[in-house]
């Protein structure tokens, strides 16, 4: 059975004052009915943008170069704007972070759940908003707040009648863009556990974006790591924790402060981020890369499988091969 | 509410100040020792009190403006608180006509140009918009008068080209209101260029304003969750971005009143209009004293109450004032 | 704070000497910036073309503004040497458009110097110092705001009944101060809260100190683009002042232009010129200033409008 959604090569770019900036480039992953995928990486990397682009929500300035985005067999690169309306938030919804603006402030609560209700199935509003109410019980909140305004709920709640507004029109696909985020440790584990268990109960795909990996570890059944746009590793959650193939992974885990064993000073990846208007040739990352060797200056290694499931971009492995230079040409979107 | 109240207790003392601590000017003095102004200082010291103390006097102004009993204008001899209400409701008018339009459009511009972005409207309006946001109004009415008149220039080069009239209303002290349509199709008609002129003065403001604000709004996150509802632009706009660019836009608006006041009074001079500006210059022009003294009060709590109203219209659209 | 004794270090440059460096850099730096901004460079032009036009009035006008010309009677059509035509006392009107730029930028130059610094020693101090002073002062801004600009000054205006240079433009400048007061008061008011406030208190600071050693300089950036446009302001006002004859006697001011042209009915006797070409200085001298104004305050004050 073909995966729910399989994204590849998908290559993303901004047009800016400042020049081109290549925000994603050949991202490939693939995302089961019902599984949980993670996206991890840096502030920056690549994670939000193509969270954005599999719902075709790049902002004015960006546009999709490259590649394919299949669900349920049936690539959304070409899909014109307005069947992608049909298909927002009925098929795949999304979370965003901080909660704080990502609600209209001078709207409803319950309005707004029930706002794409109405839109896509064309119910009343009457069903709509008992919908919303039954929406709100699911994730924690009495249905009594139907009423309130979003800035009458704490940061924590905010974010679960978000999560309660995704599911309103019963997505295959919830995309959570770092959803805990701005929450304290306490109300982290709360939201953590409610999306777990909406995923078991609804039988949803989710995937789950964070920078912390440690949100990810508990959650997510895959994990795919993202670089300055570029897609470095992916593979089981558990197989990347306990054996990270890539330096970059390998830095990421390391940088966890361990609370058995000896205390170690956790090892921090020196070095910035590189620039994504005129990145580092060769391999992105070879810059703070420790283990970095002549080769990967000068050519840049392809996401390759290093055994089932597991890829990996990096030159340290010799069945990684290299990206060809790619042609200039570029598809309108 | 209770700054309001101060603000207006503040604006009457600086009235009574202005008027009489003048630099080294003694109140007396501010009429002329002209033989012919004898008859007009008689009035002024028996009616003010000029001729007793100093705190005296001040108690004596206050008496009179809460009572309303304001004296009575030198040049016509009519009682300044009809003659000042009176021509305040034909400003009200003037202001409150032009402010809609000027709003109807301002909004539909920045909105236009909000969205079009960059593009070719965009930079044309947001072009015109600070050319004229420059224009004085006087001038900007000078020009419209001169378009629309009978004899106009454009009407020998513009075939079908209109003639509005070019003053406002004639005043219905002599003619007797009446509430029928000719009377007020004509009023409308002659309401119509000061209205128009008005209007572009502050059109430009309004709605360079409002497009800065909409490109505010439109970057937040929440309207990108309307996107991925699955909205479409439009509804988007009317129902997300437009509700939350609008309360920026009151405040600034009525942090501006004043000046359109002023835009307004300019207006009133240019097309002979009976309004409070019309009668200040007339006021000015012949010393009439009793009318100058309240007339700053008038156009001061205008101002105040106009932006009570804006302060009320912001409560209502943006749920996150409360009054504290 | 006791003294510090200053060690001479060789080859350390004095403490006045870095920060004028720095400072001077700093310029520098924006100068360039403006360089490449088409609008400001767009607004400069303008600006640099009327005070080119202020200062070369003597030069440049074939005559001067106030006295009839030889050659032609008053009321002459636009021809020949007279561009513009004469007015009803004969005096070259292209002449007083000219040496009109004087008064414009003057004045509103001036007296948005005056409403600035007022506006911003006001506002300093309301932010800073709080409590019920701020209240009071605040109060009183409103009382000023709300008094329709206009009437204020015509008032003001009409009471002086001899009004020269100096008094038109503190007329402009005493009305123009609220909203400058305004802007440098919640300005202020946001900086207070910032942590180097507080580290500067905390190291025992003085409050004048950190006033005009921190809060001043951050909030500086702001005044001055906001300066800018208080001369649009001002300028706008001045002419409507002159149009009304509230204005300098003694000099040829654009607005006195218009309104003796109005008088004249020159659009009807075929001067447009009379009439249109002092509006469309003002307009493109108000323009200009906007133009830079706005340029500048995007440079000073780096936004996140760029999304």
């Amino acid at each position: 059975m073909p995966a729910l959604l399989e994204v590849r090569d998908l290559t993303i770019e901004f047009r800016t004052k400042a020049g081109i900036v290549h925000a994603v480039e050949g991202a490939s992953f693939s995302v089961e009915r019902g599984e949980a995928m993670g996206l991890a990486g840096e502030s920056g990397c690549g994670k939000t943008t193509t969270a954005l682009a599999l719902m075709r929500l790049l902002p004015y300035n960006g546009r999709i170069v490259r590649g394919s985005i299949s669900f349920e067999g049936r690539d959304l690169v070409p899909v014109p704007e307005d069947s992608m309306r049909a298909i927002r938030w009925k098929e795949m919804s999304i979370v965003f972070q901080g909660a704080m603006n990502s609600l209209n402030p001078v709207q409803r609560v319950g309005r707004q759940i029930a706002e794409p209700i109405m839109l896509h199935e064309e119910a009343e509003p009457e069903a709509s908003f008992k919908r919303a109410g039954d929406l709100l019980e699911l994730v924690g909140i009495s249905r009594n707040r139907l009423n309130d305004y979003p800035h009458e709920f704490s940061g924590g709640m905010r974010q679960r009648v978000m999560i309660a507004m995704a599911l309103a029109c019963n997505p295959k696909l919830v995309i959570a863009d770092e959803p805990v985020t701005a929450l304290d440790v306490m109300i982290q584990a709360q939201i953590l556990d409610l999306l777990e268990r909406l995923r078991r109960e609804l039988h949803l795909a989710m995937i789950l974006i964070s920078h912390d990996l440690s949100v990810l570890a508990d959650t997510c059944e895959q994990v795919t790591i993202m670089y300055a746009g570029k897609t470095m590793e992916s593979g089981k959650t558990m197989d990347l924790f306990t054996d990270p193939k890539h330096p970059y992974t390998q830095g990421l885990v390391g940088a966890f402060p361990d609370i058995r064993g000896p205390r170690n000073m956790p090892e921090a990846i020196p070095g910035d981020v590189p620039s994504l208007i005129s990145p580092p040739s060769g391999c992105v990352f070879h810059p703070r890369c420790k283990f970095a060797f002549d080769r990967c200056t000068k050519a840049e290694p392809a996401l390759t499988e290093l055994s089932v499931g597991r890829r990996a971009a990096c030159f340290l492995y010799p069945q990684v091969t290299e990206v060809p230079p790619r042609p200039i040409a570029i598809t309108e979107v | 509410m209770i700054n309001a109240g101060i603000t207006i207790f503040g604006i009457i003392c600086l009235n009574y100040l202005l008027i009489r601590l003048m630099p080294g000017d003694p109140s007396l003095s501010i009429i002329p020792r002209d033989p012919k102004f004898r008859g007009l200082r008689d009035y002024m010291i028996s009616f003010f009190g000029l001729d007793r103390p100093q705190w005296e006097q001040f108690v004596i102004y206050l008496q009179r403006l809460f009572t309303l009993d304001w004296g009575v204008s030198y040049q016509d001899h009519r009682p300044v608180a009809d003659i000042l209400f009176h021509d305040l409701g034909w400003t009200l008018l003037l202001v409150g006509t032009s402010t809609i339009i000027t709003i109807l459009i301002g909004i539909a511009v920045g909105a236009y140009s909000a969205v079009r972005r960059g593009k070719a409207f965009d930079f044309v309006s947001t072009g015109i918009g600070i050319f004229l946001y420059g224009m004085p109004i006087f001038w900007l009415g000078l020009v419209l008068q001169s378009a629309f008149r009978k004899n106009s220039v454009f009407q020998t080069w513009i075939p079908g080209w209109p003639a509005l009239p070019t003053s406002g209303y004639y005043d219905d002290r002599l003619i007797p209101w009446n509430w029928d349509i000719v009377h007020l199709a004509d009023a409308g008609l002659h309401l119509l260029l000061p209205a128009l002129t008005l209007s572009l003065g502050t059109l430009a403001g309004i709605s360079l304003v409002m497009r800065n604000s909409l490109i505010d709004v439109m970057t937040e996150d929440f309207v990108t969750t309307a996107r991925a509802k699955g909205l479409s632009p439009r509804q988007v706009l009317r129902r997300h971005i437009l509700p939350n660019g609008l309360p920026p836009m009151v405040s600034l608006i009525a942090l501006d009143i004043a000046f359109i006041l002023g835009g307004a009074y300019q207006v009133e001079v240019i097309f002979r209009y009976q309004g409070i500006g019309f009668r200040t210059i007339e006021a000015i022009g012949s010393l009439d004293y009793p009318l100058l003294q309240f007339i700053i009060v008038i156009g001061g709590v205008a101002v105040v109450l106009a932006n009570l109203l804006s302060d009320f219209l912001l409560l209502w659209l943006d749920p996150r004032i409360k009054i504290s | 704070m006791g003294t510090v004794d200053v060690v001479k270090v060789p080859g350390a440059i004095s403490p006045f000497r870095a920060r004028a460096t720095v400072v001077s850099r700093r310029m520098q730096d924006i100068g360039l910036q403006v360089f490449h901004n088409k609008t400001a460079m767009a607004g400069l032009i303008i600006l640099l073309f009327f005070t080119f036009l202020a200062v070369a009035a003597p030069l440049i006008a074939p005559y001067s503004p106030l006295t009839a010309v030889p050659d032609v009677g008053p009321l002459t059509l636009p021809g020949g040497v007279h561009p513009f035509g004469t007015n009803q006392f004969g005096y070259d009107i292209y002449s007083q458009v000219i040496w009109g730029t004087q008064i414009s930028l003057l004045v509103g130059v001036l007296a948005a110097g005056v409403a600035s610094v007022i506006g911003t020693a006001v506002g300093l101090i309301s932010g800073f110092v709080g409590g019920w002073i701020d209240e009071v002062i605040m109060r009183f801004n409103d009382v000023v705001l709300s008094i329709p600009w206009l009437v204020l000054m015509i008032v003001v205006a009409a009471r002086l009944n001899y009004l020269d240079l100096a008094g038109i433009i503190l007329v402009i400048g005493l009305t123009g101060w609220s909203v400058t007061a305004r802007v440098v008061r919640s300005q202020v008011l946001s900086l207070k809260e910032r942590m180097f406030v507080e580290r500067g208190r905390m190291i025992g600071s003085s409050n004048a100190h950190i006033l005009l050693r921190h809060i001043f300089p951050n909030a500086f950036p702001l005044i001055f683009a906001n300066t800018i446009l208080t001369v649009a302001i001002s300028i706008l006002s001045e002419s409507v002042l002159a149009f009304l004859n509230l204005s300098v006697k003694s000099n040829v001011s654009w607005g006195r232009i218009i309104a003796e042209a109005y008088q004249h009915d020159a659009l009807t006797i075929g001067m447009a010129a009379w009439i249109i070409v002092p509006g469309l200085c003002i307009v493109f001298l108000v323009f200009g200033f906007y133009l830079f104004g706005y340029a500048l305050d995007e440079i000073l004050n780096p936004r996140l409008r760029r999304r």
